[in-house]
Order: structure tokens, then sequence, then C-alpha cells
């Protein structure tokens, strides 16, 4: 029940800023909407896990680091797939590697997923079927030992710090 | 003496022809790329930038208005799902079978799923 409430709350505020106006009637009728959405898909909402509101507030430096360093990856992927675009000639090795990863929770390998495919010259295609292998399509691939150790090194850490 | 509705006129125009220039570059892309992976990362890199410049040209535009507030969130949606999206297209492509063009080097991910 107090996990209704919360999530509610958190909807409700959603609901404010698609509505386009933050006051407190919206917010209410996204709260009490907000049940009615939860109730259908529960089993994605992770009612079994313990929350502890410590351990939100100590990782929100952590996130807010993470995003930093997503805005900056996003403008970097942005340029170059623009530059691969406009080249006259396109002399691209695309090709799908398999990249192992360290995370184990399922919100981790959402984010990691998700990180991969906004940053540069990579895509995710898959999850392997034990949860440590990530398929990715790079659009320069000639090196793949390169671009696991680039991953590993430069995204997982911020991931496993803001979400694990 | 510049007015304050001036600057805010010069940032929502530079925001929008930027963010119309990548969704430009990402429908070059998506012509000139050779495969369905290598248009994916035209279409959802590019057009996340792009769709999210003319989203904060908008906001630039109006202020904490409601409608700037609503831009907001299409723009964090639009970044949410984008990925996912894309995710799904290359996962369903790979399943039915359609093939990586022929420059592509490796592909480690047909080895494991072939039938």
């Amino acid at each position: 029940m107090k996990r209704y409430i919360l999530y509610s709350m958190f909807l409700g505020l959603i609901w404010c800023f698609v509505h386009g106006t933050v006051n407190f009637n919206n917010f209410l009728i996204g709260a009490l909407l907000g049940p009615i959405v939860i109730r259908p898909f529960r089993s994605l909402y992770g009612f079994e896990n313990k929350i502890s509101y410590q351990k939100v507030i100590r990782k929100i430096p952590k996130l807010m680091r993470y995003f930093y360093v997503l805005f900056i990856e996003i403008i970097k992927a942005n340029i170059m797939v623009a530059k691969i675009i406009l080249q006259p000639k396109m002399d691209i090795k695309p090709g799908i590697i398999a990249v192992p990863i360290r995370t184990k929770t399922n919100t981790g390998i959402t984010a990691i997923a998700n990180t991969i495919t906004l940053t540069p010259g990579t895509l995710t295609i898959d999850v392997s079927d034990n949860k440590e292998v990530l398929y990715v399509h790079a659009i320069d691939a000639s090196d793949p030992q390169g671009l696991c150790d680039s991953i590993r090194d430069d995204l997982e850490e911020y991931v496993l710090e803001a979400f694990e | 003496m510049i007015e304050i509705g001036l600057i805010q006129d010069i940032i929502s125009t530079f925001l929008l022809v930027v963010g119309a220039f990548f969704v430009f570059l990402g429908m070059v892309g998506l012509i000139r790329l050779p495969d369905v992976y290598n248009r994916l990362h035209a279409t959802t890199k590019i057009g996340t930038l792009g769709a999210f410049g003319v989203m904060l040209s908008i906001v630039a535009k109006v202020g904490l208005e409601p409608i700037g507030v609503k831009a907001i969130t299409v723009g964090l949606f639009i970044l949410l799902t984008a990925p996912v999206a894309a995710h799904m297209i290359g996962r369903a492509a790979h399943r039915h079978g359609v093939g990586l063009c022929k420059e592509s080097v490796i592909d480690e991910y047909g080895k494991e799923y072939n039938k």
C-alpha cells in the first residue's frame, strides 16, 4: 500500500508535466489515476524489492554525473554520425560484436543498453539469455576488443555507480 | 538597447535551425546508409538530437508556459523511447533473417542464434 502511494505521487507529477500546468488539482488527478495504471503492470514495478531512501538520496550526485556524461556522449554521437553521413564516399565497416557486461540487475542492464544506443557508433541489438552478454551493432567494428574495452571503461563505470 | 524578447528569439531560432538540420541529416542517412542496422544509427541518434533541439527551441521561445513544459516532457520521452524502439527493430530484423550489408566485417550475434 505504501508503495502504491509512492508511485502514485510520482505518476501524479508526470501527469502535471504532460498536462503542462503544475498545480495541486492536476497533481491530485494524476495521483488518483496512478493506481489504475500501476495495478495491471504490478510485476514491472518491482514490488518485491526493498527500497531504502538513504540509498536513493546517496545516489543523486552519481546520477547527475551519469547524465552529464550521457549528454556529452549524445552530442559526440551526433557529430560522428553526421560526419559519416556527409562523407562523399561511404567507407564503413559495420558489424555485430558481443560485449560482456558486469551489471546484474534488470535496471542496470536497461540503463547500459540505452546508454550504448545513445553513444557514438554503437546500437544494442539484444541481450543474451543469461544476461551476461550484450550484442552491439557498431558502425566501425574493425577493432572489436577496443570497442569492448571502451564500453567497459568509459560507460559501464558510471552506470554501475548510478544504478546498482 | 537590446530587449529580452530579441535575445529569446535569436536563441530559439538558432536551436530550431540546429534541430531541423539534424533531422534533415537523419533523413539523408536513412537514404544513404546500406542496411537496416546502419540506418537505425542515423534515425535514433540524429532523430533524438534533432527532435530535442526543436523542443528546446519551443522552450526558449515561450519559457515555462504550459506548452513549454509539455515540450520538455515530450523531449525527455523521446530520449527514453528512441533507444528501446531501435533495439526492438534491430532485434526483430535480425531474427527474421535480414542480413548485414556486404561491407560488414563481423557478426557474433548470428553465430549465437543461427536457425
